[in-house]
């Protein structure tokens, strides 16, 4: 005998296959949801059922929007001439934090994972390329994570933007601040030392 | 618990949950193994750019009594082969090769050769005179044999007549080796793949691929049509047992679209 009512035990289902939730975490946000007043469920399904409709992603950078284009791509005093690639939304999201960065965007979606299946094609490569062959890009900033994939898709991506009139740069790579330099790894630190920066003239 | 030290070289990373990750690993004295690095996605000391695609590491971890996943404590580089995140097309040849490991090994069934290969193959990769497919070539063919589906390349399958009185040699993937003329017409009903037909460079190539020590396997050198005639031969023998594709073959340089499907 199944103890569980359908509609929880479908709720639970639900719950369980999104990234990160085990079926026990599955069946505790369940029972919060069931436990909480009624117009609080009714909401949140609301705000479910929103999403796709009202979500887009902007045609110019591909990020999610409500407006197309999109916030950043609309904003007149961003500087369409700079250009900074990342894998996924969360990147933007970190690298807008920062309040450093002055550009435009373009989301890739993914990264180059040849196991996975996924090639060139399967991410937004051809987009940033055909963007930046209109010729209003001066600089890309290749802002891919620092793991295998995602050097391997900056590499990828610097050898299909070499030859065009573009100034292609990449994040820097080296020692986090305030960490102890003999506690670096030995390839960070090789690559802090590859990326040191000229502090001016003698 | 036990806890284990061992050399190994990291074949798959997947994240999991919100800071951990899981790691399929080829290990010198265990063969693979699945282990869970809790923290690592966070860890700025124990595991920070250590357990990584190909990485060749040295692993502390402990064995689990209720799973078979086992918990990686401590990881200390020994080599990240950086050239392999370099270039693209050395990527997906490194690619290749950690997902035909993964496809043909099974848990906890050590195999030091296979160890010796892996490494011995991706340290190929990172030399720029070696294109990369032939370091493809180089370890499916060893791979093969030492899972125990050893290509058949001396001589006939059905009636041992031997190189190279069998010529033109004509591959089967369903008998693993070669079919003379007359045991072809003989078997004419239950051959039914289509032969894969190869020149004689190609199997010379192959057989000394297949025998060589390993620290003399970097001295051969493919013809263009050696180099597409054995990879269409791996890629077909290796799919047509395994009743599976590698989805990195889809991406590999120098090998034929019409192959890839």
């Amino acid at each position: 005998m199944d103890v569980v009512p359908p509609a929880l035990a479908r709720l639970i289902e639900d719950l369980h296959r999104l990234p990160g939730i085990g079926r026990k975490t599955a069946t505790r946000l369940a029972l919060h949801i069931l436990r909480r007043p009624a117009a609080e469920a009714r909401d949140l399904a609301r705000d479910l059922v929103d999403l796709h409709g009202a979500i887009h992603l902007c045609r110019n950078c591909f990020a999610f929007s409500e407006k197309d284009p999109c916030v950043i791509c609309g904003d007149p005093g961003r500087d369409p001439a700079l250009v900074c690639v990342v894998e996924e939304p969360a990147d933007l999201m970190a690298i807008e934090k920062t309040g450093a960065f002055k550009g435009q965007y373009h989301l890739l979606h993914g990264v180059l994972s040849p196991m996975d299946g996924i090639g060139p094609e399967e991410i937004r490569i051809g987009a940033l390329l055909s963007r930046v062959k209109k010729g209003t890009v001066a600089e890309v900033l290749i802002a891919t994570s620092s793991t295998v994939p995602g050097e391997a898709t900056a590499a990828y991506l610097i050898s299909r933007l070499q030859g065009m009139q573009v100034k292609v740069t990449r994040l820097a790579c080296g020692i986090p601040m305030g960490m102890d330099i003999k506690y670096a790894d030995d390839v960070t630190l090789a690559r802090a030392i590859e990326s040191r920066m000229d502090t001016g003239k003698p | 618990m036990e806890s284990c030290s061992t050399l190994a070289i990291v074949l798959e990373v997947k994240e999991f949950g919100e800071s951990d990750k899981i790691i399929t690993f080829y290990s010198e004295d265990r063969g693979k193994l699945c282990g869970i690095a809790k923290g690592a996605r966070r860890s700025l000391k124990r595991f920070v750019n250590k357990l990584e695609l190909f990485s060749v590491l040295e692993l502390l971890y402990t064995n689990s009594r209720s799973s078979s996943l086992v918990m990686i404590d401590q990881a200390e580089l020994i080599s990240s082969l950086p050239l392999l995140r370099q270039n693209y097309n050395r990527y997906v040849a490194a690619a290749l090769i950690a997902e035909s490991t993964l496809h043909w090994t099974r848990e906890h069934d050590a195999e030091p050769a296979l160890y010796e290969l892996l490494a011995w193959s991706l340290n190929y990769l990172t030399d720029p005179r070696h294109p990369p497919s032939w370091g493809v070539i180089l370890f499916l063919t060893r791979l093969y044999t030492l899972v125990g589906y050893d290509l058949q390349l001396d001589g006939c399958v059905q009636c041992g007549t031997l190189l190279p009185t069998l010529s033109p040699y004509h591959f089967y993937n369903s008998r693993q080796g070669f079919v003379c003329s007359a045991c072809r017409r003989r078997l004419q009903s239950s051959v039914q793949d289509p032969a894969m037909p190869l020149a004689t460079g190609t199997v010379k190539i192959l057989q000394k691929a297949k025998i060589l020590p390993l620290v003399k396997l970097n001295r051969l050198k493919f013809t263009q049509n050696a180099e597409s005639e054995a990879l269409i031969l791996l890629h077909g023998y290796g799919k047509n047992l395994l009743q599976r594709d590698s989805h990195s073959w889809a991406f590999l340089a120098g090998y034929s679209k019409d192959h890839k499907g």
